[in-house]
């Protein structure tokens, strides 16, 4: 059943365009709704038992003899995730099918949607490494074609790419990782895995393991520096911005931090590592924010802010810190998602989503303007009771002060964190508000496309749930804390605390880093014109993402500049390339073996008529080398040949001798008449240095193969098999002759192949010489 | 015996591979020939030169020279042979369809 | 019964004689074509699930005794790899008649296909080295004569510097065979593997094994010896260079593993050590060469290269792991390479450039082009489901285990180069707006999809049915890390 409710969207992303082809008059839209509403009141009867501590394992077997087993597993953690990917699904699709007109690629859409949400709710529910690995990378790819919905734009496909290559990288990495922990612990499988935490963090590998699993997270939930792609991934339809890109897969990194926090928690170097870079990208994430122009810019800088946020809390590790952060995921998809929509629906009915040309949109768009309202302010931390993101970031603020039983490094530098906390949550305070009153209030700045008017009700009924789930989250903190919050803390801290959660703190240090952030806040935002020259003097201007242009830029120009370095096209080349690798390699594996040695013992008597010809042949050999005429060079070349069959003569080889003198008479005939068609040869001289190349290169190898030569025959260490041939050749052969008893019969198949060989080349050759481009067929 | 034809098979790999770093088709093509001229030779010499007689059987004759390298030599140099000739006319199109014989003028990186 | 073994050599090179003849004719050349790699494939996997099933089948040449005569070994690593090189040939029987010109086919394409097919699966079957060497010569003289077909001056440059290095090569393998004859007394490669155990691969002999890598890595692209690889691979037409593509380099990759896990398993700290640089090596420059380059063929054929660098890293590290993982993507490898050629070959003939420069916009007119070449880029990639990921994720976790971690981590790093290497293609070349004139005769790209949807229908399959196949793969490697089970199973016979 849980196999098949997360199969359930890949089944409907295969029926989708079957229906898209066959029912043209309903919304595409309407059919996929079905799918996450389903599922999320399946995942729901789940609550109960969770609550109790009942935790749902099932295993599919995919590949058992490879240990990687489809295993579902249903905690705390997973039933928030899955929940959320289907609550949040279900009205991403509502708004999508009033935000996506009918003129769209719906098929499309809605395959990679649901494609993405499958591959979603495999991520969080695996308890199988290589197959969360799986669903991870299928959420990138998923993303990936979300993001170049509309291909034909530039700006798509480039960030498309982007968000791919930066989180197929971190992806890698975490495979990595992977590896080394089932290597380590012995099992893939990820309770298992947290069974056995003491072997890993005790593993010298530690460190490394580390880093690349958080590479992973980090990639994913676009941490500093890895944050550039998130922006660029807002050429996405906004329906996919608001479930993908904010409240959904970019928490897949949290995800996977918080899983494996019970391996990982509680070093130092997680907490120094989490802790600041979560700090770092949510001062970074909301500095950068307050000056982007476009509205989905802000919220995707906004994002990154308060996903650093969230990781920073996982990174302080203390019961509070992870009760806070898995409040601000389910706060953080509530109001950031309404965002989304709201800004969808403004982009939608103005034309522009630019908010130096929008203004006093409340007049026009009164409930979109309520609505942006809560979230807004829910986003700020802005200290009113209804809003639940106030109580989240107090949480934060109270659990930035906190820290029990530390380490001295944890000691050294937590003192520094309240101070990063209310930083980033000050520029927080700021774009927020300006976010909100910049694009309701005051005057319209610029022409709009659009005559402004408010959005149908379909398209505002998703933000209002949301809305309304701000709100009622904020007045009954604990319901939530206790069916879904503290079953996850339990997951991932491995303890149920209290998780009582309130409004009022009382007079102490979070309140005061509230108020502080509210009057800090609302003066900047009142003096911004005043400071926003630091963005020229300090600008780190897209520098992230300058650095990723140049990382791409500069591979592809590197490795042209390389590859077209030695790839030259040069047979010269080529072959320098492949003798120099050749003496090297042997060179070396004959002195580090100690390979050779000359034997003299089991050798011939040394025969004057056999030297003389091998000195003439040797003359003959080097004299090719020296030939200025080609005639006289394929002379000399016969000469070698030749010699070489009288060779075989003395070396009882008739067969050979025989065979030799045939072929190499054949040879020198066909070099003949190919020389007549040929230029004669250069009587140009090469440079000294050339030869000189040539000479040093051919004499290296001609000796290292003499070496190995000699050094073969030294060490004759088993008897060789031809003393059977000459035994049986007539016995069962059949013939006096051994060498064409061997031919034709022991080794026959040599025989057959080697004149299907000839066969072949005449084949080739008749080709050769007939087929010619653009002649008709044989008229040559 | 052994260790000067291992010298000389050695010294036409030597000019073999020389002949093979030329700019010109035709030398490549000698120094294919004569390093072929030099595996034959190894292979020959792998075995025991002459001490015995041909592996032709005959009576009372109980020594004879390896005859297994011999029939891989044989093996060798027919296929040597199919594959000179065929590099032979292939030098020869080539030739008449780039109108240059000279390797490093054929390096073809007009369509990188 | 053991007769069987020499089936799969057997038909195509029947095949190939026949259709020499029946030359005239050229539907009937296709016809035969088309029947005979079906007949070929069932024949090969019947085979095959024998083998599998009931062990391997070993066939004595004109019945010698072993190591006399010639033996063909048709052991379940052998046959997985004939089934696919068959997998291969059917999709290229069907790709040929939809994308070559008439000249070509009727001047004797189909026969040196045949040939050539003949040799591949006969470098797998054979347990005779010097036999080896034979089925190489008949494979590349094949491949000579497929590589000019068609006699453009592309061709006749390319190809003559692919054949000089390869007769260097072959060259230097009958000379290494021979050392090794003069040392070990023998070419049988199962008596090899009995005779170097039992002198635990002493002197020269490792010497003469690196001979024989330097051999089998010119064939199979490894670095440094894989110039001749991506511009003689990318002239002649696309079903013949899916072909090279799919089938030559991984003959290479079969010798280095199967004489590197067979016979010259006793210094590892040199010979294993040596190809593990390689591999690294080889991983790194071969993806740098495939972003150098805005002609998608040669992109094509540059990401042969990292493919060889994983498999060779499999058999440095040589754990049971480790190898399975080798034999596994080279399965992948082979289906993948020839799909990718056909993608792109359509792709190419469809906006009658190879410049991805000047193309644009092909998935609005040829959506199934654009998804298959997105699912196989994936597959290249080695991202899960598909195929490449189960084989990569063997390798890299073999190669953990054993402590190769800067190997491991350039593996990483290397899929996720190729992934931009393929993706590029995609967005340049699928997405965005269309930008040349394109040549449209009829439907040209209809017939050329099939065979690659063909293809890849495995690549998913061998991904997400890999139950189906892995446990073979993992007795083929358990089996392989101990040379006497190959040199019991032909010797006793």
């Amino acid at each position: 059943m849980l196999h098949a409710a997360v199969l359930l969207p890949f089944l409907a992303a295969f029926f989708i365009p079957l229906i898209y082809r066959g029912v043209k008059q309903v919304h595409l839209g309407w059919f996929v709704l079905l799918v996450p509403i389903l599922l999320f009141g399946y995942f729901l009867t789940f609550i109960k038992g969770v609550m109790q501590g009942v935790h749902t394992l099932k295993t599919f077997e995919w590949i058992p003899s490879l240990g990687v087993n489809v295993t579902f597993y249903i905690d705390g953690l997973g039933l928030f995730f899955a929940l959320l990917i289907t609550g949040i699904g279900s009205l991403v699709v509502l708004y999508s099918i009033y935000y996506l007109s009918k003129a769209e690629k719906l098929g499309h859409f809605y395959v990679y949607l649901l494609l993405f949400m499958g591959a979603m709710l495999g991520v969080v529910l695996s308890d199988n490494l290589f197959v969360l690995y799986t669903f991870w990378e299928l959420t990138s790819i998923s993303s990936f074609l979300l993001i170049g919905y509309w291909y034909q734009r530039e700006k798509s496909t480039s960030g498309a790419l982007k968000s791919m290559m930066i989180t197929v990288f971190g992806g890698l990495a975490m495979l990595g990782g992977f590896l080394l922990m089932a290597d380590i612990t012995g099992t893939a499988s990820i309770r298992g895995i947290i069974e056995n935490g003491e072997m890993i963090v005790n593993s010298p590998l530690f460190p490394f393991i580390l880093i690349l699993v958080l590479l992973g997270a980090f990639t994913k939930s676009a941490q500093f520096p890895f944050h550039t792609w998130l922006p660029d991934a807002m050429e996405a339809p906004t329906p996919v911005s608001a479930f993908l890109h904010s409240a959904t897969m970019v928490k897949a990194g949290i995800y996977l931090v918080a899983r494996l926090s019970l391996v990982f928690a509680g070093t130092d170097l997680f907490f120094l590592i989490v802790s600041g870079f979560g700090l770092l990208t949510l001062c970074w994430g909301s500095y950068m924010a307050v000056t982007q122009t476009d509205l989905k810019a802000i919220l995707a800088y906004s994002t990154i802010s308060q996903l650093g946020m969230i990781m920073a809390m996982l990174g302080f590790g203390t019961e509070l810190a992870i009760l806070a952060a898995v409040f601000h995921i389910l706060n953080h998809a509530t109001f950031k998602g309404s965002l989304f929509m709201v800004a969808g629906i403004i982009d939608h009915e103005t034309g522009t989503r630019d908010i130096r040309k929008l203004g006093g949109l409340f007049t026009f768009m009164p409930i979109t303007a309520l609505l942006a309202f809560f979230g807004t302010f829910s986003m700020a931390g802005f200290p009113l009771p209804f809003l639940n993101g106030f109580l989240s970031k107090e949480m934060f603020f109270d659990s930035s002060l906190h820290f029990e039983d530390a380490s001295t490094i944890v000691e050294a530098v937590s003192p520094f964190f309240p101070y990063f906390a209310v930083g980033g949550s000050i520029f927080t305070f700021v774009y927020s508000i300006m976010l909100f009153f910049r694009t309701f209030t005051g005057k319209q700045r610029g022409t709009l496309s659009k005559q402004p008017h408010e959005a149908p009700i379909g398209m505002l009924l998703s933000p209002m749930i949301l809305v309304l789930l701000v709100v009622i989250i904020a007045f009954i903190p604990d319901a939530f804390g206790h069916a879904l919050l503290s079953p996850m803390v339990d997951a991932v801290n491995g303890s149920v605390g209290e998780t009582h959660i309130k409004f009022w703190h009382g007079f102490g240090p979070a309140l005061y880093m509230s108020l502080s952030v509210l009057i800090l806040g609302t003066a900047l935002y009142l003096a911004r014109e005043k400071w926003q020259h630091i963005y020229k003097a300090f600008p780190g201007k897209l520098s992230a993402a300058k650095a990723y242009d140049g990382l791409i830029n500069g591979l592809l120009r590197g490795s042209r500049k390389l590859t077209n370095g030695y790839m030259t096209g040069s047979l010269r080349h080529y072959m320098i390339y492949i003798f120099v690798f050749f003496i090297a390699l042997v060179g070396i594996t004959m002195s580090v073996t100690g390979g050779f040695q000359i034997n003299y013992n089991d050798l011939a008597p040394i025969a004057v008529p056999e030297v003389m010809i091998a000195i003439v042949m040797a003359g003959a050999a080097f004299a090719t080398v020296f030939m200025k005429n080609r005639i006289a060079a394929i002379l000399v070349l016969g000469i070698v040949g030749y010699g070489l069959s009288l060779l075989f003569v003395f070396f009882r080889a008739p067969d050979l001798a025989l065979t030799q003198l045939i072929v190499e008479t054949v040879t020198v005939a066909l070099f003949l008449l190919c020389f007549y068609h040929l230029p004669n040869f250069d009587k140009k001289k090469e440079s000294k240095r050339t030869n000189a190349v040539n000479w040093v290169i051919s004499i290296s190898v001609g000796v290292l193969v003499t070496m190995v030569g000699i050094a073969s025959h030294s060490t004759k260490l088993f008897e060789p098999i031809s003393d059977y041939f000459l035994k049986n050749s007539y016995k069962l052969g059949g013939g006096d002759n051994v060498v064409n008893v061997i031919l034709v019969d022991f080794r026959g198949l040599d025989t057959m192949l080697e004149i299907l060989v000839l066969g072949l080349a005449a084949l080739g050759i008749y080709t050769m010489i007939k087929l010619r481009p653009g002649k008709k067929e044989g008229n040559d | 015996m052994e260790i000067i034809m291992s010298i000389l098979a050695g010294m036409l790999f030597t000019a073999g591979v020389y002949m093979i770093l030329q700019k010109q088709i035709l030398k490549i093509i000698i120094g294919t020939a004569l390093l072929s001229h030099g595996a034959h030779l190894f292979i020959i010499t792998m075995g025991k030169l002459n001490r015995g007689k041909p592996p032709i059987l005959s009576e009372g004759v109980t020594n004879y020279v390896d005859p297994l390298p011999q029939a891989l030599i044989l093996t060798s140099i027919v296929i040597s042979f199919g594959v000179t000739s065929f590099l032979l006319v292939l030098a020869y199109r080539t030739y008449q369809t780039n109108g240059t014989d000279n390797m490093e003028k054929l390096r073809g990186n007009e369509n990188e | 019964m053991s007769n069987l073994a020499i089936l799969p050599i057997l038909l195509p090179l029947l095949t190939g004689i026949i259709l020499v003849f029946l030359n005239k004719r050229l539907p009937l050349v296709r016809l035969i074509t088309r029947i005979m790699v079906l007949v070929n494939l069932a024949v090969v996997s019947i085979i095959a699930f024998n083998v599998i099933q009931n062990g391997t089948i070993v066939l004595k040449a004109g019945d010698w005794t072993v190591p006399y005569g010639i033996v063909l070994v048709a052991d379940p690593l052998a046959m997985l790899l004939v089934v696919t090189a068959n997998l291969i040939s059917v999709a290229c029987a069907f790709y040929a008649f939809k994308s070559l010109d008439e000249h070509r086919e009727r001047y004797y394409f189909y026969p040196l296909f045949q040939l050539l097919i003949a040799g591949v699966s006969g470098a797998f079957l054979t347990g005779d080295l010097f036999n080896l060497f034979v089925f190489f010569e008949v494979l590349l003289i094949a491949s000579y004569g497929l590589i000019v077909l068609g006699g453009t001056k592309e061709q006749f440059r390319e190809s003559f510097k692919y054949i000089i290095i390869n007769l260097f090569s072959s060259m230097l393998f009958v000379t290494t065979v021979s050392f090794l004859y003069a040392v070990v007394g023998t070419v049988n490669m199962a008596q090899l593997a009995e005779r170097v155990g039992e002198v635990q691969q002493d002197g020269v002999l490792t010497t003469i094994a690196i001979l024989l890598l330097i051999v089998f890595a010119t064939k199979g692209a490894l670095f440094p010896l894989y110039f001749w690889l991506p511009k003689s691979y990318t002239v002649p037409p696309t079903v013949i260079s899916a072909l090279f593509g799919a089938l030559l380099t991984k003959v290479g990759v079969y010798s280095i593993l199967r004489v590197f896990s067979l016979i010259f398993v006793y210094n590892l700290s040199v010979t294993h050590q040596i190809l593990l640089i390689l591999a690294g090596f080889t991983l790194v420059f071969g993806v740098i060469g495939a972003l150098s380059t805005n002609n998608v063929q040669l992109i094509i054929a540059y990401n042969i290269i990292p493919a060889v660098g994983y498999m060779i890293l499999g058999i440095g590290v040589f754990s049971a792991t480790a190898l399975a993982g080798t034999v596994y993507y080279l399965l992948h490898d082979m289906i993948i390479k020839a799909a990718l050629f056909f993608l792109v070959g359509a792709m190419v003939a469809y906006s009658g450039t190879s410049d991805l420069r000047k193309m644009g916009g092909i998935i609005k007119n040829q959506p199934l082009l654009g998804w298959l070449f997105f699912i196989a880029a994936l597959a290249l990639a080695g991202l899960p489901p598909f195929s490449g990921f189960i084989g990569k994720l063997l390798i890299l976790r073999g190669a953990f285990e054993e402590g190769h971690y800067v190997l491991g981590v350039i593996g990483l790093v290397t899929s996720l180069l190729i992934l931009l290497s393929v993706i590029r293609i995609f967005i340049n070349g699928f997405w965005g707006e269309p930008k040349s004139e394109y040549v449209s005769n009829g439907n040209p790209v209809q017939g050329k999809i099939l065979p690659a949807a063909f293809l890849l229908v495995f690549t998913v399959l061998l991904g997400l049915g890999a139950e189906f196949v892995y446990p073979t793969v993992q007795t083929i490697a358990d089996q392989m890390i101990d040379p006497i089970n190959y040199i019991d199973s032909v010797m006793k016979e």
